[in-house]
Protein backbone atom coordinates (compact mmCIF):
# COMPACT_ATOMS: atom_id res chain seq x y z
CA UNK A 1 0.00 0.00 0.00
CA UNK A 2 1.04 3.69 -1.08
CA UNK A 3 2.46 5.94 1.87
CA UNK A 4 -0.34 9.00 1.55
CA UNK A 5 1.19 12.21 0.86
CA UNK A 6 0.01 15.51 1.17
CA UNK A 7 0.16 17.80 -2.76
CA UNK A 8 1.26 21.62 -2.19
CA UNK A 9 -2.44 22.36 -2.19
CA UNK A 10 -3.24 19.60 0.43
CA UNK A 11 -0.76 21.44 2.87
CA UNK A 12 -2.02 25.10 1.97
CA UNK A 13 -5.67 23.61 3.06
CA UNK A 14 -4.05 22.05 5.90
CA UNK A 15 -3.36 25.46 7.15
CA UNK A 16 -7.02 26.61 7.72
CA UNK A 17 -8.41 23.76 8.53
CA UNK A 18 -5.74 23.47 11.90
CA UNK A 19 -7.81 26.96 12.89
CA UNK A 20 -11.00 24.15 13.56
CA UNK A 21 -9.28 20.72 14.48
CA UNK A 22 -6.76 22.04 17.13
CA UNK A 23 -8.47 24.02 20.33
CA UNK A 24 -6.74 27.10 19.87
CA UNK A 25 -6.03 29.82 17.42
CA UNK A 26 -2.64 30.23 15.47
CA UNK A 27 -2.57 33.90 17.45
CA UNK A 28 -3.45 32.42 20.82
CA UNK A 29 -0.58 29.71 20.10
CA UNK A 30 2.45 31.81 19.36
CA UNK A 31 1.51 33.84 22.05
CA UNK A 32 1.47 30.08 24.11
CA UNK A 33 4.53 28.80 22.86
CA UNK A 34 6.46 32.04 23.46
CA UNK A 35 5.65 31.65 26.89
CA UNK A 36 6.51 27.94 27.47
CA UNK A 37 8.66 26.29 24.32
CA UNK A 38 11.98 27.33 25.81
CA UNK A 39 10.82 26.13 29.40
CA UNK A 40 9.70 23.06 27.82
CA UNK A 41 12.66 22.55 25.35
CA UNK A 42 15.27 22.60 28.47
CA UNK A 43 12.72 20.39 30.39
CA UNK A 44 12.84 17.88 28.11
CA UNK A 45 16.57 18.04 27.01
CA UNK A 46 16.93 17.53 30.87
CA UNK A 47 14.92 14.52 30.94
CA UNK A 48 16.01 12.91 27.97
CA UNK A 49 20.02 13.73 28.22
CA UNK A 50 19.68 14.19 24.33
CA UNK A 51 19.35 17.31 22.89
CA UNK A 52 18.00 16.35 19.55
CA UNK A 53 15.48 13.90 20.96
CA UNK A 54 14.42 16.83 22.88
CA UNK A 55 13.73 18.71 19.44
CA UNK A 56 11.33 16.03 18.43
CA UNK A 57 9.55 15.69 21.34
CA UNK A 58 9.19 19.53 21.77
CA UNK A 59 7.17 18.87 18.18
CA UNK A 60 5.10 16.10 19.58
CA UNK A 61 4.57 17.78 22.35
CA UNK A 62 2.64 20.40 20.81
CA UNK A 63 1.17 18.32 18.10
CA UNK A 64 -0.48 16.16 21.04
CA UNK A 65 -1.32 19.41 23.30
CA UNK A 66 -3.38 21.08 20.15
CA UNK A 67 -5.39 17.84 19.59
CA UNK A 68 -6.43 17.51 23.08
CA UNK A 69 -9.88 18.28 23.30
CA UNK A 70 -8.99 19.61 27.26
CA UNK A 71 -10.37 22.65 28.45
CA UNK A 72 -8.54 24.98 30.69
CA UNK A 73 -8.97 26.99 33.69
CA UNK A 74 -6.11 29.22 33.33
CA UNK A 75 -2.78 29.80 31.77
CA UNK A 76 -1.06 28.13 34.48
CA UNK A 77 -4.00 25.11 33.96
CA UNK A 78 -2.67 24.85 30.29
CA UNK A 79 1.35 25.33 30.95
CA UNK A 80 0.92 22.09 33.86
CA UNK A 81 -1.00 20.29 31.01
CA UNK A 82 1.59 20.71 28.39
CA UNK A 83 4.27 19.62 30.54
CA UNK A 84 2.32 16.54 31.58
CA UNK A 85 2.39 15.54 28.18
CA UNK A 86 6.23 16.35 27.88
CA UNK A 87 6.64 14.23 30.65
CA UNK A 88 4.65 11.38 29.43
CA UNK A 89 6.48 11.43 26.00
CA UNK A 90 9.84 11.29 27.92
CA UNK A 91 8.86 8.42 30.12
CA UNK A 92 6.78 6.39 26.82
CA UNK A 93 10.21 6.99 24.95
CA UNK A 94 11.81 5.47 27.93
CA UNK A 95 10.22 2.46 27.78
CA UNK A 96 11.04 1.54 24.79
CA UNK A 97 14.21 -0.36 23.41
CA UNK A 98 16.84 1.89 22.85
CA UNK A 99 20.56 2.07 22.02
CA UNK A 100 22.37 4.12 24.26
CA UNK A 101 23.29 7.20 23.79
CA UNK A 102 26.94 8.31 25.28
CA UNK A 103 25.67 12.02 25.60
CA UNK A 104 24.46 14.79 24.38
CA UNK A 105 25.52 16.95 21.10
CA UNK A 106 25.73 19.67 22.96
CA UNK A 107 27.54 18.24 26.10
CA UNK A 108 30.03 16.79 23.12
CA UNK A 109 30.47 20.01 22.14
CA UNK A 110 31.15 22.27 25.28
CA UNK A 111 33.78 19.55 26.36
CA UNK A 112 35.53 19.59 23.45
CA UNK A 113 35.96 23.42 22.50
CA UNK A 114 36.04 25.76 26.15
CA UNK A 115 36.84 28.85 25.03
CA UNK A 116 37.74 30.10 28.36
CA UNK A 117 38.28 28.36 31.92
CA UNK A 118 34.90 30.16 32.77
CA UNK A 119 33.02 28.05 29.80
CA UNK A 120 34.83 24.86 30.60
CA UNK A 121 33.74 25.19 34.07
CA UNK A 122 29.90 25.07 33.54
CA UNK A 123 30.73 22.81 30.95
CA UNK A 124 32.47 20.58 33.77
CA UNK A 125 29.21 21.77 36.20
CA UNK A 126 26.97 20.70 33.54
CA UNK A 127 28.38 17.28 32.80
CA UNK A 128 28.47 16.55 36.55
CA UNK A 129 24.87 17.17 36.57
CA UNK A 130 24.01 15.27 33.78
CA UNK A 131 25.57 12.27 34.91
CA UNK A 132 24.33 12.98 38.34
CA UNK A 133 20.87 13.18 37.02
CA UNK A 134 21.74 9.83 34.87
CA UNK A 135 21.18 8.02 38.20
CA UNK A 136 18.70 9.01 38.88
CA UNK A 137 15.10 7.42 37.90
CA UNK A 138 12.80 9.81 35.07
CA UNK A 139 10.60 10.92 37.89
CA UNK A 140 12.47 11.52 40.52
CA UNK A 141 14.42 14.07 37.40
CA UNK A 142 11.12 15.06 36.77
CA UNK A 143 10.36 16.11 40.21
CA UNK A 144 13.66 17.35 41.02
CA UNK A 145 13.62 19.99 38.01
CA UNK A 146 9.82 21.05 38.27
CA UNK A 147 10.10 21.88 42.18
CA UNK A 148 14.26 23.28 41.83
CA UNK A 149 15.06 24.86 38.41
CA UNK A 150 11.68 25.76 37.44
CA UNK A 151 10.22 27.16 41.05
CA UNK A 152 6.93 25.12 40.86
CA UNK A 153 4.87 24.57 43.97
CA UNK A 154 3.92 20.95 45.18
CA UNK A 155 0.30 21.38 43.65
CA UNK A 156 1.41 22.32 40.11
CA UNK A 157 3.99 19.11 40.29
CA UNK A 158 1.85 16.64 41.42
CA UNK A 159 -0.97 17.84 38.68
CA UNK A 160 2.01 17.50 35.48
CA UNK A 161 3.29 14.51 36.95
CA UNK A 162 -0.45 13.05 37.61
CA UNK A 163 0.84 11.81 41.27
CA UNK A 164 -0.77 12.54 44.52
CA UNK A 165 0.09 16.01 46.32
CA UNK A 166 -0.07 13.79 49.76
CA UNK A 167 3.28 11.33 48.55
CA UNK A 168 4.92 14.29 46.60
CA UNK A 169 7.06 15.58 49.41
CA UNK A 170 8.20 11.61 50.26
CA UNK A 171 9.42 11.36 46.65
CA UNK A 172 11.09 14.53 46.63
CA UNK A 173 13.23 14.07 49.93
CA UNK A 174 13.98 11.21 48.51
CA UNK A 175 14.66 12.57 45.35
CA UNK A 176 16.79 15.61 46.27
CA UNK A 177 18.95 13.28 49.09
CA UNK A 178 19.95 10.53 46.56
CA UNK A 179 20.84 14.09 43.96
CA UNK A 180 22.51 15.65 46.89
CA UNK A 181 24.75 12.35 47.53
CA UNK A 182 25.66 11.62 44.03
CA UNK A 183 27.12 15.39 43.34
CA UNK A 184 28.94 15.19 46.75
CA UNK A 185 30.27 12.34 45.63
CA UNK A 186 30.26 11.85 41.75
CA UNK A 187 32.10 8.61 41.22
CA UNK A 188 30.23 6.38 43.69
CA UNK A 189 26.01 6.04 43.58
CA UNK A 190 23.59 6.54 46.59
CA UNK B 1 7.44 20.23 60.78
CA UNK B 2 8.61 16.32 60.08
CA UNK B 3 11.85 14.34 58.96
CA UNK B 4 10.81 14.69 55.42
CA UNK B 5 10.50 18.78 55.66
CA UNK B 6 11.34 21.84 57.22
CA UNK B 7 9.26 25.12 57.06
CA UNK B 8 11.34 27.48 55.81
CA UNK B 9 12.43 24.86 52.60
CA UNK B 10 10.21 27.07 50.76
CA UNK B 11 11.26 30.26 51.54
CA UNK B 12 15.14 28.88 51.00
CA UNK B 13 14.10 27.82 47.48
CA UNK B 14 12.54 30.81 46.48
CA UNK B 15 15.56 33.07 47.93
CA UNK B 16 17.66 30.45 45.96
CA UNK B 17 15.36 30.69 42.36
CA UNK B 18 15.19 34.68 42.64
CA UNK B 19 19.05 34.91 42.65
CA UNK B 20 19.13 36.53 46.62
CA UNK B 21 20.74 33.08 48.29
CA UNK B 22 22.36 33.71 50.21
CA UNK B 23 22.80 37.17 50.91
CA UNK B 24 19.33 39.06 51.42
CA UNK B 25 18.39 37.04 54.46
CA UNK B 26 21.86 35.64 56.85
CA UNK B 27 19.07 34.63 59.62
CA UNK B 28 17.60 31.60 56.72
CA UNK B 29 21.50 31.45 55.57
CA UNK B 30 22.26 30.37 59.03
CA UNK B 31 19.22 28.51 59.45
CA UNK B 32 20.05 26.51 56.23
CA UNK B 33 23.37 26.10 57.70
CA UNK B 34 22.39 23.65 60.43
CA UNK B 35 19.08 22.09 58.82
CA UNK B 36 20.00 19.19 56.79
CA UNK B 37 16.66 19.55 55.15
CA UNK B 38 17.38 22.80 54.18
CA UNK B 39 20.60 22.51 53.35
CA UNK B 40 20.38 19.59 50.97
CA UNK B 41 17.93 22.05 49.46
CA UNK B 42 20.08 24.64 48.81
CA UNK B 43 23.26 22.33 47.41
CA UNK B 44 20.33 20.71 44.97
CA UNK B 45 18.17 24.00 43.92
CA UNK B 46 21.84 25.83 43.07
CA UNK B 47 22.84 23.71 41.23
CA UNK B 48 19.39 22.69 39.27
CA UNK B 49 18.97 26.40 38.53
CA UNK B 50 22.48 27.56 37.62
CA UNK B 51 22.12 24.56 34.64
CA UNK B 52 18.23 26.02 34.30
CA UNK B 53 19.32 29.89 33.70
CA UNK B 54 22.37 28.59 30.98
CA UNK B 55 19.87 26.01 29.60
CA UNK B 56 17.48 28.97 28.76
CA UNK B 57 19.65 31.29 27.54
CA UNK B 58 21.50 28.83 25.27
CA UNK B 59 18.45 26.68 23.77
CA UNK B 60 17.40 26.82 20.41
CA UNK B 61 13.84 26.58 19.85
CA UNK B 62 11.56 26.67 16.76
CA UNK B 63 9.70 29.26 15.46
CA UNK B 64 5.87 28.96 16.76
CA UNK B 65 5.05 29.56 12.86
CA UNK B 66 7.15 26.15 12.13
CA UNK B 67 5.85 24.40 15.12
CA UNK B 68 2.21 25.17 13.54
CA UNK B 69 2.91 24.39 10.23
CA UNK B 70 4.27 20.94 10.84
CA UNK B 71 0.99 20.37 13.07
CA UNK B 72 -1.30 21.46 11.08
CA UNK B 73 0.37 19.77 7.76
CA UNK B 74 0.76 16.36 10.12
CA UNK B 75 -3.32 17.15 11.62
CA UNK B 76 -3.96 17.27 7.74
CA UNK B 77 -2.10 14.01 6.91
CA UNK B 78 -3.62 11.52 9.55
CA UNK B 79 -7.51 13.25 8.73
CA UNK B 80 -6.56 12.25 5.23
CA UNK B 81 -5.08 8.46 6.35
CA UNK B 82 -8.08 7.95 8.92
CA UNK B 83 -11.06 9.12 6.08
CA UNK B 84 -9.34 6.42 3.89
CA UNK B 85 -8.99 3.76 6.57
CA UNK B 86 -12.89 2.77 5.76
CA UNK B 87 -12.61 2.35 1.39
CA UNK B 88 -9.51 -0.23 2.57
CA UNK B 89 -11.85 -2.29 4.25
CA UNK B 90 -15.04 -1.86 1.78
CA UNK B 91 -12.37 -2.71 -0.99
CA UNK B 92 -11.56 -5.74 0.91
CA UNK B 93 -15.28 -7.09 1.91
CA UNK B 94 -16.18 -6.28 -1.64
CA UNK B 95 -13.41 -8.49 -2.94
CA UNK B 96 -14.95 -11.45 -0.35
CA UNK B 97 -18.21 -10.94 -1.50
CA UNK B 98 -17.48 -11.10 -4.93
CA UNK B 99 -15.27 -14.26 -4.62
CA UNK B 100 -18.14 -15.84 -2.44
CA UNK B 101 -20.96 -14.83 -4.64
CA UNK B 102 -19.12 -16.33 -7.71
CA UNK B 103 -18.09 -19.65 -5.71
CA UNK B 104 -21.84 -20.03 -4.76
CA UNK B 105 -22.92 -19.26 -8.71
CA UNK B 106 -20.22 -21.89 -9.99
CA UNK B 107 -21.47 -24.22 -7.30
CA UNK B 108 -25.31 -23.99 -7.91
CA UNK B 109 -24.87 -24.12 -11.71
CA UNK B 110 -22.81 -26.97 -11.62
CA UNK B 111 -24.60 -29.89 -12.31
CA UNK B 112 -26.25 -27.88 -15.43
CA UNK B 113 -22.60 -27.08 -16.78
CA UNK B 114 -22.00 -31.29 -16.10
CA UNK B 115 -25.11 -32.00 -18.11
CA UNK B 116 -24.21 -29.03 -20.80
CA UNK B 117 -20.64 -30.73 -21.49
CA UNK B 118 -22.13 -34.25 -21.85
CA UNK B 119 -24.68 -33.10 -24.42
CA UNK B 120 -22.11 -31.34 -26.24
CA UNK B 121 -19.88 -34.41 -26.44
CA UNK B 122 -22.82 -36.18 -27.85
CA UNK B 123 -23.34 -33.59 -30.67
CA UNK B 124 -19.82 -32.78 -31.20
CA UNK B 125 -18.61 -36.19 -31.35
CA UNK B 126 -20.37 -37.49 -34.81
CA UNK B 127 -19.25 -33.95 -36.12
CA UNK B 128 -15.70 -34.38 -35.34
CA UNK B 129 -15.49 -37.33 -37.15
CA UNK B 130 -16.56 -34.96 -40.82
CA UNK B 131 -13.15 -34.06 -42.07
CA UNK B 132 -15.01 -30.70 -43.29
CA UNK B 133 -16.57 -29.71 -40.16
CA UNK B 134 -13.38 -30.30 -37.97
CA UNK B 135 -11.37 -27.83 -40.67
CA UNK B 136 -14.20 -24.97 -40.10
CA UNK B 137 -14.48 -25.83 -36.54
CA UNK B 138 -11.17 -25.27 -35.84
CA UNK B 139 -10.37 -22.38 -38.12
CA UNK B 140 -12.89 -20.95 -35.66
CA UNK B 141 -11.19 -22.45 -32.78
CA UNK B 142 -8.04 -20.55 -33.75
CA UNK B 143 -9.97 -17.09 -34.13
CA UNK B 144 -11.78 -17.55 -30.87
CA UNK B 145 -8.25 -18.08 -28.88
CA UNK B 146 -6.67 -15.26 -30.82
CA UNK B 147 -9.50 -13.03 -29.48
CA UNK B 148 -9.94 -14.20 -26.26
CA UNK B 149 -5.95 -13.99 -25.59
CA UNK B 150 -6.20 -10.15 -26.84
CA UNK B 151 -9.43 -9.74 -24.11
CA UNK B 152 -7.75 -11.35 -21.28
CA UNK B 153 -4.71 -9.05 -21.74
CA UNK B 154 -6.93 -6.26 -21.71
CA UNK B 155 -8.08 -7.19 -19.17
CA UNK B 156 -4.74 -7.58 -16.89
CA UNK B 157 -3.19 -4.56 -18.86
CA UNK B 158 -5.57 -1.98 -18.55
CA UNK B 159 -6.02 -1.64 -14.93
CA UNK B 160 -2.32 -1.93 -14.66
CA UNK B 161 -2.22 1.07 -16.82
CA UNK B 162 -5.03 3.07 -14.73
CA UNK B 163 -3.46 2.79 -12.05
CA UNK B 164 -0.29 4.01 -12.85
CA UNK B 165 -2.07 6.96 -14.63
CA UNK B 166 -3.50 7.65 -11.66
CA UNK B 167 -1.41 7.56 -9.41
CA UNK B 168 0.59 10.44 -10.19
CA UNK B 169 -2.20 12.05 -9.45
Amino acid sequence: MRDLTLTDMERLGAFDEAERTFQMTEEAFRVFYELTARPVQVYLSRMTGDDRLADDLLQETYYKFLRSNATFDSDDHRKNYLFRIATNLVRDHQRRPRVEVAASPATQEGVASPADAHTAERAAARIDLARAMAHLKPRERSLLWLAYAQGWSHQEIATALGVKTASLKAMLFRARHRLAVILKNPGGRS
Amino acid sequence: MNSLECGHEDRVVRAVLSGTWPGEDPALAAHAEHCEICREVVEVAVVLRADHQLARHEVQVPVAGQVWWRCAVRARLESAQAATRPMTWLHGVTAAITIGLLLAGIGMAWPAIVEGAGWAREVVGPLASNAEVSVVVSGVLRQSVLIALAAAACLVVAPLLLYFVLSND
